[in-house]
This record gives structure tokens, C-alpha cells and sequence, in this order.
């Protein structure tokens, strides 16, 4: 078995560890495991990964992130061993050039990196689908987010006010890990749009900020659910930048716009068609620059530059008449979700 | 008695090669990257007027990243590498 080659460290007792961790600048704010050998073993075991294996290379930041720095941020995260491989998935998709590490990781703009599930891993992990989406209550949602930051900030230097100047941040930055409701969903899943099988377990990384609930109590229709999200859309994220969007549907304006036979793509064109913002309104709102034209009250910008760039996801409560829209961070040309199969570093060892 | 992993890694050291700073600009040419941000090219013209009128630099031209958040691209690099003596570049919002 490979020796494990991090630097080791000695504390009296495991509450002296849990210090330690916080001393020397290794955690989010919040206690963590102290990763002990054994504990990282059976992280590495759980994915049939060897220590030394990389995971991603950072390119702007000439890091290289190893398996073994992978597990040892997972059990400071408080992961399950068997949630391993998504962590690592999650972490390759970081590492993914289409996503561009230097830019979403570091900004002032303060993103987070928002894990969407796919695939039977996230039913065996239960990584929650339903109830209080992005609230706290789930083992695999809260520590497999947080795997990913710890790693982000102990591997990759992501720390707040040097290598990560976000000026606000947000809550999702802690942990932001969804799965897609795939069982009740009337909707193909996310990971087949993008062409797995839906029998593969993927992750989906999207750079974004915090979700934006909308409320819609009022219309039993497709067309009047989506006409309120796209009002709320309109102007909400960086509105000249075009980043991508995911847009979380939840369970009653689901069904709701299930029931009238609207599928994803039309979904995704609807709101595209109705998030266009007039010259105009960029201009007078101090959007866009430049002095008000003839035809600028006519002249539309779009939101995105394309419908594909909002990731459509069937997830949250079963009840209550909400969803949620999440810009990505800054724009498509700077950063892209991505998305990797779950398992598919495993090695024979 | 109970021993810990390190969690951090240290980044792989690199050399990297600048050119020699020259003494004086007199007489040098100065390219400018523009990172694309708001009034960055605006900046960026005006410390050219200054490096030509106050230090004598002979020509400054100004190139536009593809985005802030990426390294000047390829053909930024190849071009300035032929056509410039010195250059500006910098991060900020």
C-alpha cells in the first residue's frame, strides 16, 4: 500500500486536534474532523483511488491536487467514505478548463461552486432532492459542498482576502450541493440532457451565487409560472456579462408545468424569449454604457446567449408554490459548468 | 496521543524568466494589456500618455485580453514579444 506522504502533525487528544486544525488556518470557520490515517485510508478505499493519483491540475495556480489532499479535506469535512467518488468528481469538474478555476475561485463577485447530483449515487448518498433544498438537515449535501471548499482553500490557496476576494460571498459557499428530483421529475434529468446515460452518476459544477426564491401562488399554468420567473430573471446576476443559470424548479410549479406538457427545452425557451432586457432599461439603469439612442427602447439584449444556458433542474419541498433561479458567476466566456461521471477515476490497485 | 494529516499543499515551484528591466523607457516601445474590465482601457491610455510625455517612450499600442479572469492569449504574447520593448499589465477591478 502506498505510504502517505502529507506532513504529519501531534496533538494531545482529539479536542487538542480539533484546535490544531483551527490554528493553523485549515478550516471554514466551522470544527472539523482531525484526519487521522485510518480515516484517510478509508477515503481513498471507498473511491479505489491510490494517494498519489491526480485529481486536477490548477493550472494558473501551478497545483497539482492529489487524492491523498482530496481525502484528508473530505474527512475535515465530515464525509462518509462512500461519498468520496462525488467529491472527486466534483473536484475534477473545478479542475475542468471549461469552468476556469483562477477566475470563479477568486473573484470579488464571491461564488460559490454549485454541485448538482444526478444519477443513482445521489438515491444511495441520499443527497437530498426535496424538502429545505439548500438548507441544512443532510449529511452527504452539507460535508460533500464542504469537501470541495476545503480543498479549494487548503490545496488551492482559496482563502478569503488573499486568493479569494469575494466581497460578499454567500452562504453556499460553506456547502451548495443539490440532487435533481429524478423519481417524481415529468422531466428528462440534467445528465442526460448533457449526454450520459441515466443509469451513470454525474455531478454538474455551475460558479454562481446564492439562490433567488420566486414565488407563484397564483397560476396553475406553465406559462404563468414561468412568466413570473422570467420577470424576476430579467435583471438579477451580472445582466450584461450573460453567465449561464440554473433554474431549480420545485415540486408544485413542477408538476404544475409538467401537467401542461412543457418539457425542458421549452422551458428553457420560454424563459429565454422573456428575460431579454430593452437597451433602454440597461442604459437609464446604469447597466450598460453609452448615451440613450433611437430603437434603444426596442432593442433587446438577452439574458443568456443561448437557452442552453439555463440548466433546468427538477428539485425541492413537495409543497409550497416557490422555486429558484441561480445566476452563474460573472459571464459564460469566463467560466462554464461542467460536468464529470461519479467513479470514473477508479483505479485497479 | 493523536496524529493528523496536512491538508495544505504548497504550489510547484516555477522559474520564471523577465525580461531585464530596462533603466530608462527613451525611446522603447510599450504595449499595454487591457483586461477588459470597465475603463480599464482608460487607465491603461493614460499611464501610456504619461510613460510617452514624462519618460519618452517612442510608441505605445494596447491589446484586449479575451477576459479578465484568463492569461493574455497566445497571439497577444507572439505580437508583443516582436513588436515591444516593455509592457504593462496589471489586475483590478
Amino acid at each position: 500500500m502506498p505510504a502517505l506522504v502529507s506532513q504529519r502533525h501531534k496533538a494531545e487528544d482529539l479536542a487538542s486536534a480539533v484546535e490544531l486544525c483551527f490554528s493553523r488556518g485549515w478550516t471554514d470557520g466551522l470544527p472539523v474532523i482531525p484526519p487521522t490515517e485510518p480515516l484517510v485510508r478509508a477515503m481513498l478505499d471507498a473511491a479505489g483511488l491510490a494517494p498519489e493519483q491526480q485529481i486536477a491540475f490548477i493550472t494558473h495556480r501551478a497545483v497539482s491536487i492529489t487524492a491523498e489532499k482530496v481525502a484528508i479535506n473530505a474527512v475535515m469535512a465530515g464525509c462518509r467514505p462512500e461519498y468520496m467518488p462525488v467529491v472527486v468528481a466534483a473536484i475534477e469538474a473545478i479542475g475542468d478548463p471549461q469552468w476556469s478555476y483562477h477566475g470563479p475561485g477568486t473573484s470579488t463577485a464571491g461564488a460559490g461552486v454549485l454541485m448538482i447530483v444526478n444519477g443513482p449515487i445521489a438515491r444511495e448518498l441520499d443527497i437530498n432532492a426535496g424538502d429545505n433544498l439548500f438548507g441544512p438537515g443532510w449529511r452527504a449535501n452539507a460535508t460533500i459542498g464542504r469537501a470541495v471548499r476545503l480543498v479549494m482553500r487548503n490545496v488551492c490557496g482559496s482563502r478569503p482576502g488573499t486568493l479569494d476576494r469575494g466581497t460578499l460571498g454567500h452562504p453556499g459557499k460553506l456547502s451548495y450541493v443539490i440532487a435533481e428530483n429524478e423519481i417524481e421529475s415529468p422531466w428528462t434529468p440534467l445528465h442526460v440532457e448533457r449526454g450520459f446515460g441515466a443509469e451513470q452518476s454525474t455531478v454538474t459544477v455551475l460558479a454562481a451565487e446564492a439562490p433567488h426564491q420566486i414565488y407563484n401562488q397564483l397560476s396553475n399554468t406553465a406559462d404563468g409560472i414561468l412568466r413570473t420567473m422570467a420577470d424576476d430573471m430579467r435583471i438579477s446576476g451580472n445582466v450584461m456579462g450573460q453567465p449561464q443559470y440554473a433554474v431549480i424548479l420545485a415540486g408544485e410549479h413542477m408538476r404544475t408545468i409538467g401537467a401542461d406538457g412543457w418539457d425542458k427545452p421549452r422551458i428553457r425557451q420560454f424563459l429565454f424569449e422573456h428575460t431579454k432586457n430593452t437597451h433602454a432599461h440597461l442604459k437609464k439603469t446604469q447597466r450598460m454604457s453609452g448615451e440613450l439612442k433611437p430603437g434603444d427602447e426596442t432593442l433587446l439584449r438577452p439574458l443568456v446567449e443561448s437557452p442552453d444556458d439555463i440548466l433546468v433542474v427538477a428539485a425541492g419541498g413537495r409543497a409550497g408554490a416557490f422555486s429558484a433561479y441561480i445566476p452563474g458567476w460573472g459571464s459564460k466566456r469566463s467560466s462554464q459548468s461542467v460536468t464529470k461521471v461519479v467513479g470514473r477515476q477508479e483505479v485497479a490497485r | 496521543m493523536i496524529e493528523i494529516l496536512d491538508p495544505t499543499t504548497e504550489a510547484a515551484t516555477q522559474t520564471i524568466a523577465f525580461a531585464p528591466r530596462p533603466p530608462a523607457l527613451a525611446g522603447l516601445r510599450v504595449g499595454l494589456i487591457e483586461n477588459t474590465k470597465f475603463n480599464s482601457d482608460r487607465l491603461l491610455q493614460k499611464i501610456g500618455e504619461i510613460l510617452k510625455t514624462e519618460y519618452g517612450a517612442a510608441d505605445v499600442r494596447m491589446w484586449r485580453k479575451h477576459n479578465s479572469s484568463v492569461p493574455a492569449h497566445q497571439e497577444i504574447i507572439d505580437e508583443l514579444t516582436r513588436t515591444c520593448d516593455v509592457m504593462v499589465a496589471g489586475v483590478g477591478d
